[in-house]
């Protein structure tokens, strides 16, 4: 049910006063527990100094496009990073008088987390960093204090150096290997200029005039190859055809006519006569003497043949002999032709294979040259940088390039800071009243119970709906007079001992 | 010392005692020696007869003690809220007189506190008369109202068939206030609450006076047997909430278990009050 403000507030006075003892015991309760809190509350002094950093903008300009201005961001960061160090911190927990007690490595490293928390580093505009270190002792404050500072600005100096001879260094080793580099290419390409002078001189148009010239001389040579070839074939197949020699085959030619004579008259008498007929008998011998004719001459002509003599009967035949002249010459040109071909060919691959060289020369002159080119850029882009990079050490190395100055020194802090005791007891007071209110008010919100007539009255539509209020007995009254007194002089004796105790710590007792 | 003087002495006494309001149509306020008469007026017929029975009245530091409103302390919140409460009850019995069951929502809530202040507040009023039934038999609280101790009660009416009901009406020290306690306490099963005996009770009290309010102080609501058995004898039940005790649920739960036609109201107790200290 939602209560208008004054319902509640109405509720929260009845019930304040309904649980009166609980209220006070609480505000009682929570005073002492401040009061203690107050007691055992460390107090900090804590101890601050600026330092003005002062970067040379020399440097800015040699280094222009080579390395970025550090911003207040960095440089806080960079700040801490240093200062958080190891190096540092070890000096630190020494000078601080930390070590006195020999800690263990483990609450060695508990001290340096808590230095760490205590110490709060920031960037005041954009080159001053403050460091603001707190401490329960105000002489450890004042002193860490100033020594995060020295310390910082020292080894802040130190890394600086160490850092621009770093990038010399760097740039130094750098311009050396691309000198080496630059060295190998014009080696490289001296080599390749000698070896390949021939092709150097040629032109690319010349060589392709050459192999077309060659081409066709190559493929003329090749016709006239197979013309003679044809020619060749023909001549072969008519001296074939052709007999070497005539007589030898008239002598026989004529036997055979004589023996075909013969037998025809030999068939004519056989028609007339038997086989024992003195004509027949007759006609078959001088048919028998014939071929016995063809067969000596046959033997005679072997032999002579054989023997090489030569033969009076036989007759060299003019048409075989032209025939064979004819192809004798056809051959030699044959001959010819192969041999000019062959070496035609050898001169087109020679003229091809040295275009192919030329190309392969020309990629690679290319290469080389870019390489060369682009090495001596960087050459020269590093030379012009190292020559920066020494002024830079150099500048680092006089202490020219970072400056620190100490903006305001770090000071003995007098009085403590954060959370004073009276800040506890005045809290204690106004908590005592907060939190029993607080929970008196989640008391009414959460509790089911009825606490509000007017809840009642809201929630049931009944012909009466009455609250009755207590009813004092004088001997109640009388009793509750005591109480409120006692409840009074025992919030009134909490203030004034708090008070107190304020008072007392004040002037220094407690 | 004569009768004439004793009548005066006994006059005095209760002008002193007796604790009167003044009512709509008692134009003159009683003074002293005329207190009995202004009674008499009031109501000719009843009063002179119930003050025959007036044992000597309580005063006004018993009656602070006991938890009882007084007519004097009318600017006391308490004080009002009762009258106010009185008047409601009136108007809702448009004139006539009424048997009001006072139960609570839980044990402790004060339902004993409202009926016996309620029954007070009625006895304010010159022309109305209170009585009040103590049922609530496992707790009573009306015999401390009593000067006499171990007067006969409800148990014993229960128990001995010869006992007259007057007998067991006992005057508390207030005027126009009478009691009926639960008697000796010992254990008496609830059922006599349905018996013949105890309508018959309920119906003599009830007519015997027209103007007699009677307020029946019940066992809490979880006795409920108890109270459906008792609201059937009652016109109008009331029942009583204790302040940062009961809940929204106990509530309905109760009012749930009530005849509508009964359930007259709510009783929020207990309210705390930062009272006048001088």
């Amino acid at each position: 049910m939602q209560l208008a403000p004054e319902q509640v507030a109405r509720a929260l006075v009845n019930e304040t006063f309904h649980s009166r003892r609980l209220v006070v015991g609480i505000f009682v309760v929570v005073n002492a527990a401040m009061v203690a809190a107050g007691l055992v509350w460390p107090k900090s002094y804590t101890a601050s100094t600026s330092i003005l950093v002062d970067e040379r903008t020399i440097i800015q300009p040699l280094m222009q496009g080579a390395a970025v201005a550090t911003d207040a961001l960095d440089r806080s960061r960079n700040a801490r990073e240093v200062i958080f160090g190891r190096k540092i911190m070890d000096i630190v927990l020494e000078y601080g008088g930390w070590l006195k007690a020999s800690p263990s490595v483990e609450e060695r490293e508990l001290i340096i987390e808590e230095i760490k928390k205590r110490t709060i580093i920031s960037t005041v505009g954009k080159n001053i960093l403050r460091i603001e270190y707190r401490d329960v002792e105000p002489e450890r404050a004042f002193r860490v204090t100033e020594k995060f500072a020295e310390l910082y600005m020292q080894e802040s100096i130190a890394a600086k150096a160490a850092e621009s001879k770093a990038a010399f260094d760097f740039i130094e080793k750098q311009t050396q290997d691309y000198q080496d580099k630059l060295t190998r290419t014009e080696e490289e390409l001296k080599e390749l200029r000698s070896a390949t002078l021939d092709v150097s001189a040629s032109k690319e148009g010349d060589v392709i005039t050459r192999v077309n010239d060659l081409r066709k001389r190559v493929e003329a040579t090749q016709q006239e190859l197979r013309e003679a070839e044809v020619v060749e074939a023909s001549l072969e197949r008519q001296a074939s055809g052709e007999a070497e020699t005539t007589t030898e085959n008239l002598r026989e030619g004529q036997y055979r006519t004589r023996i075909a004579e013969l037998e025809s008259k030999l068939d004519t008498l056989r028609l007339s006569y038997h086989d024992t007929h003195p004509d027949i008998i007759q006609v078959k011998q001088q048919i028998q003497a014939l071929t016995d004719s063809i067969n000596s001459e046959r033997t005679r002509r072997e032999q002579t043949k054989r023997s090489g003599r030569r033969d009076e009967s036989v007759v060299a035949n003019p048409v075989y002999q032209q025939l064979r002249r004819e192809q004798s010459q056809n051959q030699s040109q044959i001959e010819a032709l192969t041999a000019r071909l062959a070496d035609l060919q050898r001169q087109l691959q020679d003229e091809i294979s040295r275009g192919k060289r030329m190309h392969s020369g020309d990629a690679r002159l290319a290469e080389l040259t870019r390489d060369y080119q682009t090495n001596r850029d960087i050459y020269q882009d590093l030379l012009r940088r190292r020559e920066n990079a020494r002024v830079s050490m150099n500048m680092d190395r006089e202490h020219q390039g970072l400056t620190f100055k100490i903006q305001e020194p770090a000071t003995l802090p007098l009085a403590p800071t954060g959370f004073r005791f009276l800040h506890f007891v005045l809290g204690g007071i106004l908590l005592g009243v907060l939190i029993p209110l607080g929970l008196l008010l989640a008391r009414l919100q959460f509790d089911p119970r009825i606490r509000m007539g007017s809840e009642i009255a809201a929630a049931y539509n009944l012909p009466i709906v009455t609250v009755v209020p207590h009813l004092w007995s004088p001997t109640e009254l009388k009793s509750l007079r005591r109480e409120l007194a006692l409840l009074t002089l025992i919030m009134v004796a909490t203030i004034a001992a708090s008070a107190a105790l304020s008072a007392l710590r004040l002037i220094k007792v407690l | 010392m004569s009768k004439i003087e004793k009548a005066l002495s006994r006059a005095r006494e209760a002008e002193r005692d007796t604790q009167v309001v003044p009512v709509a149509g008692a134009s003159v306020a009683p003074t002293p020696g005329t207190a009995m008469v202004a009674n008499r007026v009031t109501s000719p017929e009843t009063i002179p007869h119930m003050a025959e029975n007036e044992v000597r009245l309580l005063g006004p530091s018993d009656l602070a003690q006991l938890g009882i409103i007084q007519p004097r302390h009318s600017e006391d919140p308490a004080v009002q809220v009762f009258r106010e409460l009185r008047t409601k009850i009136i108007e809702q019995s448009q004139g006539r007189n009424a048997v009001i069951l006072v139960t609570a929502v839980s044990t402790g809530c004060g339902a004993s506190f409202v009926a016996q202040n309620l029954a007070a507040a009625f006895a304010f009023d010159v022309g109305k008369t209170a009585l009040l039934i103590d049922c609530n038999l496992s707790n009573p609280s009306v015999h401390r109202l009593l000067a006499k101790a171990g007067a006969p009660g409800l148990t014993e009416y229960f128990e001995k068939p010869d006992l007259e009901i007057k007998e067991i009406i006992q005057p508390v020290g207030i005027a126009r206030y009478r009691a009926i306690t639960t008697g000796k306490r010992y254990e008496v099963p609830e059922e006599h609450f349905s018996s013949g005996k105890m309508r018959r009770l309920m119906e003599t009290v009830r007519q015997r006076y027209s103007e007699r309010f009677i307020i029946m102080d019940g066992p809490p609501m979880s006795k409920i047997a108890d109270i459906r058995t008792l609201s059937e004898q009652a016109d109008y039940v009331l029942v009583v909430a204790h302040y940062a005790r009961s809940t929204n649920a106990q509530i309905t739960k109760c009012l749930n278990a009530i005849s509508d036609k009964k359930l007259l109201g709510i009783i929020f107790n207990e309210e705390p009050r930062i009272p006048r200290i001088r």
